[in-house]
């Protein structure tokens, strides 16, 4: 497989080759936080961080997404076409946890009855140019998700940092098509290829959060009713920073918004969340998740039992932001380490 | 003092109160802080036993405010019979102002409480320390002396104490929870009197209402309203917060401009005299957000024009909660 250069200097250049069909998006820093961003000034480009803060679902997912439009005319409502959907992204720099990511939302957002076109159409048009993690962060645990800091199927174009320069590689056929289109990339040596070998190994080994998810779903599935989600969910104070910044969370509210005294309106899409009392509220009054209790419980069975019960994969992919962010310190590693020991006392009465 | 020493000293008074109140089983559990599983954080922590107490901890990365876990929303600490537990609450000022305020709008009953009063030397702000240490991984953070030590990969780091505290912490006046008859161990305030100083909001204040609304909006556009700083409040507790209410939907629910205002002015009107100052919300904001200026401002109007000051005096109605005839109107404004 040819493999191509691309010198950090030259970022520009290939914004400047690609913008003109793309919108081109990056790391960027927004005030406090690396977001990803449009990019409109390539200096913008922020190369040097370990993820961004909000993943790059919202670029398939936003927070806030207007379905359509409408009008009503007496008894009628009229429709207004949905803006264009055939705009093509790029996502420069999506690091590997977020490019599996998005296998997992689409998992949830293209199959079964329901399709969602909106979502399809975008993840159908976009490339993901992505970068291997040469530093991963203590609270990276992508390799016990199956993952790796270097796992280059999920994307189209993978790149290695190699100091002052990337190694290119196209994975998928999209991928390998536009590396040819920019012509001017010059051909990796040995020595480039060698190295980013050696990056990928250093950094499997600075991934230093291993927890054990290979019986999760099991010891999940018959402890619906443990004690343990009181223990686990105690500290928790039911904000949801955990799912609005987790890169699988697909859950979503649907609105309508009249404008005031005009006789229009539009339907948004907006993120919701498991943790909210407003999720499960029934119209009767009845909340059959009525505390945090029920809701951390619903998490945890989402992300690592029903999950992959509807689709033979782990819902998480062990990227950390939840367990850098939450406010009360709800570490999911230590809640994680507290079920597999359910599964441990079990083995001693049956031992005993 | 150093702080270190402060802190050691600080830690030995929760422990050996704690352990004393569980011992001769004036409380049923004890809350407290423990170490935080990564750098920059403090874990709020339930102990009954005895020979748990070790785990206590004090540090100046306890910004959490025990108080929230008191109040009705979240579950209150029940044991399996489903009665209330007497619980004993580690407590900076700012808790002990809290839970005062919240037993002043009767949402706690204090003599379920033990209160065990420590007298707190400041949290540090932790969005400052990571807007210094930018894309670098913190592994490690201390205080030695007066300064803060971070250790990272190819990082250690001095900065001086007192210029990364919360700035509410720079002006605090109620570091001790105030004294309560019977309610109170360790270190209490008696009658504490509060001095008008709020030197700090003099930038803010001299700014016209335009450039006001400026920084509001710049301050509040990276929200995504994930409420993280309602959930923390201990005095947000209503049942369903007036931005939840969709029967019929009183406010947006979007991420634009006029929705995310909506939701933090409206947020800031309710906490008016009721703000205790423990910057909790600022601390905990994913994004980075810090709603110290709007809580002071809060704060400062209270005390101008009311003479008040949340969380201080058990018996003193808060002003939005009092009506009196001679009450200044002089804000009913003329359209000009």
């Amino acid at each position: 497989m040819e493999q191509k250069v691309l010198k950090k200097d030259q970022i520009v250049k290939l914004y400047n080759d690609l913008v003109k069909d793309y919108n081109f998006y990056a790391p960027i820093k927004e005030k406090r936080n690396i977001i990803f961003g449009k990019i409109t000034n390539p200096e913008d480009i922020v190369l040097n961080y370990y993820n961004s803060k909000v993943p790059p679902k919202e670029i398939l997912f936003p927070q806030t997404d207007i379905l359509f439009e409408y009008k009503i005319n007496g008894k009628e409502i009229e429709i207004e076409e949905p803006k264009k959907l055939d705009e093509k992204n790029i996502i420069f720099g999506i690091r590997p946890c977020d490019a599996h990511s998005f296998i997992l939302l689409m998992n949830f957002f293209s199959q079964g009855e329901f399709k969602d076109e909106i979502i399809m159409n975008r993840r159908e048009n976009t490339t993901l140019i992505g970068i291997g993690c040469n530093t991963p962060k203590s609270t990276c645990f992508c390799t016990s998700i199956e993952g790796n800091p270097f796992q280059k199927e999920d994307m189209d174009i993978f790149l290695v940092d190699l100091q002052d320069k990337y190694l290119v590689e196209g994975i998928s056929d999209k991928g390998k098509k536009l590396i040819k289109r920019l012509s001017w990339l010059t051909d990796a040596t040995n020595a480039d290829i060698e190295m980013a070998q050696e990056l990928g190994k250093k950094a499997e080994e600075a991934i230093v959060t291993k927890i054990d998810l290979k019986n999760i779903d099991k010891i999940l599935d018959p402890n619906f009713d443990h004690q343990i989600w009181k223990e686990v969910s105690e500290i928790c104070i039911g904000c949801g920073t955990c799912s609005f910044l987790c890169p699988t969370c697909t859950c979503f509210d649907v609105i309508d918004e009249n404008v005031p005294n005009e006789n229009r309106g539009r339907r948004v899409r907006i993120w919701d969340t498991c943790q909210s009392c407003l999720y499960t509220l029934h119209t009767s009054g009845h909340n059959p998740r009525n505390s945090c209790i029920e809701r951390v419980r619903n998490r945890i069975l989402h992300k690592f039992c029903y999950y992959p019960e509807n689709y033979g994969m782990l819902g998480c992919v062990g990227c950390g932001r939840c367990v850098q962010l939450c406010p009360a310190n709800n570490d999911l590693r230590a809640i994680i380490e507290k079920i597999n020991k359910i599964e441990q006392k079990k083995e001693e009465k049956v031992t005993v | 003092m150093v702080i270190e020493d402060q802190n050691k000293d600080i830690e030995q008074l929760i422990r050996d109160l704690a352990r004393k109140l569980l011992k001769e089983k004036e409380v049923d559990v004890i809350l407290g802080y423990t170490k935080g599983t990564i750098p920059l954080t403090s874990l709020p922590i339930v102990i009954d036993k005895v020979e748990d107490v070790d785990k206590l901890i004090w540090n100046n990365l306890c910004y959490i405010n025990l108080a929230k876990y008191l109040v009705p929303r979240i579950p209150t600490l029940m044991n399996e019979e489903g009665q209330k537990l007497k619980v004993g609450i580690v407590s900076k000022g700012c808790i002990g102002r809290a839970l005062i305020h919240l037993s002043v709008e009767h949402q706690i009953d204090l003599e379920n409480i033990k209160i065990i009063g420590i007298p707190c030397n400041g949290i540090i702000n932790r969005k400052k320390i990571e807007d210094e240490i930018g894309e670098r991984e913190i592994f490690e953070i201390s205080v030695s002396g007066d300064n803060i030590i971070i250790k990272g990969e190819d990082l250690e780091q001095t900065l001086p104490f007192n210029e990364y505290l919360n700035d509410l912490c720079k002006t605090c006046q109620v570091k001790s929870p105030p004294s309560i008859e019977n309610i109170c161990v360790g270190e209490c305030l008696e009658n504490p009197v509060i001095e008008d100083d709020f030197s700090d909001m003099t930038e803010f204040d001299s700014k016209t209402p335009e450039e006001k609304w400026e920084y509001i909006k710049n301050l509040l556009d990276t929200c995504t309203r994930c409420y993280a700083c309602r959930e923390v409040c201990p005095m947000c507790y209503c049942n369903l917060c007036f931005v939840d209410q969709n029967q019929p939907v009183w406010f947006g629910k979007t991420t634009a401009y006029s929705d995310i205002f909506t939701f933090h002015l409206i947020r800031a009107m309710h906490m008016a005299g009721r703000c205790v100052g423990c910057g909790a919300c600022s601390s905990v904001c994913p994004m980075g957000i810090d709603l110290n200026l709007i809580n002071r401002s809060l704060e400062k109007i209270a005390k101008e024009r009311f003479n008040f000051t949340s969380g201080i005096d058990p018996e003193a109605l808060p002003p939005m909660m009092a009506f009196d005839m001679e009450d200044d109107q002089e804000f009913m404004m003329e359209e000009d």
